[in-house]
């Protein structure tokens, strides 16, 4: 009997190891291969040569800060129109939840390149014209990040009980913008923060939309980077990694400071 | 003139009908229960008083207000959910002055109207404490205090206490009683629990499938309930079958039973006629107008009183004695006596 749970509890713990094994495989040794190889930079020598190329080129800062900006304005308009729909299919339209979660399927389904294209397609000529205009990419963004943010927004309002918050707030003589900013939203904040992340660290890679709307990017640059340079690529996907993990612990800390 | 009036109320939820001809007229001060099972409509009343809900027709005033047509936030009403619903984000003190923060009140006040409503529900120590840390009778401590801060003309509590275990229930049954007969603030009261209702009320509104069925203090509604639904669900009534034989002296015949009833609700000689004997109102060995002599078929320990089951003429009677006499119960298929008063013997 003895000998019948020793094995079975070795056999448990090979198991875990194999798994924990092949989790470090798929995803921390490419990510030690990046980083090794990003520090040849110099022929023989271990160093941080192709870090410092990617920092002194000055377009390196300019896409970084342009994606930086799109992000922000996709975050923002995005939870803007997001938020009020996930409130409203929760308190008002129960029904309409199959419809907006069918919308939240179709930028897996439709590829973004179809999308630029009808995208080019309808608002290249007047009364429309706003190919040129960074809104334009904005809205491509908010259209391959909406399943993000309605799947994260829509957790997060499952989890409350959103219906009596809402009507013991109005019951206090609480408007519906008052309900939203004093009660919902800093109930919402981890999920909100979740959205705003996910959303972020979609649009700082995104090549396509931005690409064939010709704006600077910073994953075009890095795509062009990669084209031209060995090194360098690495050492730029060392540094968008770090930084995304950045946010995620900004995330982390933001959610942390406050509340219960 | 009445706080809050409630005229021919009706809601309907597509084709359900969830409240129909509701009428009502609350007096300031009161304290008013609707009781009934789930599904009777009484939540669905609290809902369109507080505005949660529009009517489908009829109108409801407070304070001689009409306000079907107002927003909960205008209609100065205090509402208290049965899952608490206080705010997680906001410490107690937090969940308690925010109705004073909506209204803009100065911080001097909202502080002190705060500290007031923690005293009052004995908690100023936890006032730091967010609700997840509080247990549930606390938790609804607090939502009450919420509900009263902002001094609403209204209060409305839906099944307040039905998440909590019986203990707490019956603490704070009381402690929302005391509550409101301190501040005198009219109040609706929601529960299936009929005990709750009977012991916390001024009156009691007894609803079944979206209609008023009696409404009378709790005294009335337990010893002269009408007949139908009330007398069903009002705590255990006996029912016996018999025929008036002296209407105008209010004696009913029962077998070979002759029963003396309040002569007032007497009908005519030889009718049939159904009598409700509520189980404590008959008394072993005791003194009354009407005695109804039978055999024990059995009995049942329920800690404080034991429940007996007594054949009386081929009727089965349930009747209840306190746990306190020594040599009770006597044994199964004994021969027993039983006296009932003529006031506890409800002509239904």
């Amino acid at each position: 009997m003895d000998d019948l749970s020793a094995t079975r509890s070795l056999a448990r713990v090979v198991r875990h190891a194999l798994i924990v094994a092949s989790g470090v495989v798929f995803f921390v040794l490419p990510l030690v291969a990046t980083f090794l190889f990003s520090l040849h930079g110099k022929k023989n020598e271990l160093g941080f040569s192709a870090y410092e190329h990617v920092f002194a080129d000055p377009q390196f800062y300019s896409t970084f800060l342009f994606s930086l900006e799109m992000a922000f304005a996709t975050v923002v308009l995005g939870l803007v129109l997001l938020l009020p729909t996930v409130l409203w299919m929760h308190l008002r339209a129960p029904r309409a939840r199959a419809l907006i979660e069918g919308f939240a399927l179709l930028p897996f389904v439709v590829p973004p390149i179809v999308l630029v294209f009808g995208l080019i397609k309808l608002y290249s000529r007047p009364p429309l014209d706003l190919v040129t205009s960074p809104l334009l990419l904005v809205a491509g963004y908010i259209v391959i990040s909406f399943p993000y943010l309605f799947r994260s927004l829509d957790a997060g309002v499952r989890a409350l009980d959103l219906k009596s918050l809402t009507e013991a707030s109005q019951s206090l003589g609480a408007s519906m913008v008052t309900t939203l900013w004093r009660v919902i939203i800093p109930n919402l904040r981890t999920s909100l923060l979740g959205a705003g992340f996910l959303t972020f660290a979609i649009v700082l890679g995104e090549l396509t939309l931005a690409v064939l709307l010709a704006w600077p990017a910073f994953g075009p640059y890095m795509a062009l980077v990669g084209r031209d340079l060995a090194y360098e690529p690495a050492a730029l996907a060392i540094v968008s990694f770090l930084l995304t993990w950045l946010f995620i612990g900004l995330v982390q800390l933001l959610t942390r400071t406050k509340g219960p | 003139m009445p706080y809050l009036t409630l005229q021919n109320i009706s809601k309907s939820f597509g084709s359900a009908r969830a409240v129909e001809s509701f009428d009502l007229r609350v007096e300031k001060g009161e304290f008013i229960s609707l009781l009934g099972g789930s599904g009777c409509g009484k939540t669905t009343t609290l809902r369109m008083i507080a505005g949660f809900e529009t009517p489908s027709s009829g109108t409801i005033h407070i304070g001689g207000i009409e306000v079907e047509h107002l927003p909960p936030r205008k209609r100065n009403v205090g509402f208290v959910f049965q899952n608490y619903a206080l705010f997680p984000n906001l410490t107690v003190a937090g969940n308690i002055a925010f109705g004073l923060k909506v209204a803009r009140q100065k911080k001097a006040d909202l502080l002190a109207r705060t500290n007031e409503m923690l005293e009052l529900i004995h908690m100023t120590e936890l006032a730091g404490r967010y609700p997840h840390q509080l247990s549930g009778g606390q938790q609804q401590r607090v939502a009450l205090a919420r509900a009263l801060a902002p001094r609403p003309g209204l209060l409305l509590l839906d099944e307040p206490l039905s998440a909590l275990d019986a203990k707490n229930r019956q603490r704070l049954r009381q402690e929302i009683r005391e509550l409101q007969q301190l501040l005198g603030i009219t109040t609706v009261y929601v529960t299936h629990d009929q005990e709750e209702a009977l012991a916390m009320s001024d009156r009691v509104v007894v609803m079944n499938k979206g209609r008023i069925e009696q409404v009378g203090t709790p005294r009335e509604i337990y010893q002269q309930p009408k007949a139908g639904f009330t007398a069903e669900f009002i705590g255990t009534l006996n029912r016996l079958h018999g025929v008036w034989e002296q209407p105008d002296q209010g004696i009913v015949r029962v077998g070979n039973l002759l029963l003396r009833t309040s002569p007032a609700r007497g009908g005519l000689a030889g009718s049939p006629v159904a009598l409700g004997i509520r189980p404590e109102a008959l008394v072993w060995n005791g003194q009354g107008a009407n005695s109804l002599p039978g055999r024990l078929v059995s009995t049942s320990f329920l800690g404080p009183s034991i429940r007996c089951v007594l054949e009386v003429d081929g009727q089965k009677l349930i009747f209840d004695r306190l746990n306190h006499t020594v040599g009770f119960p006597p044994k199964v298929g004994d021969e027993i006596l039983l006296t009932l008063a003529c006031a506890d013997l409800i002509v239904l």
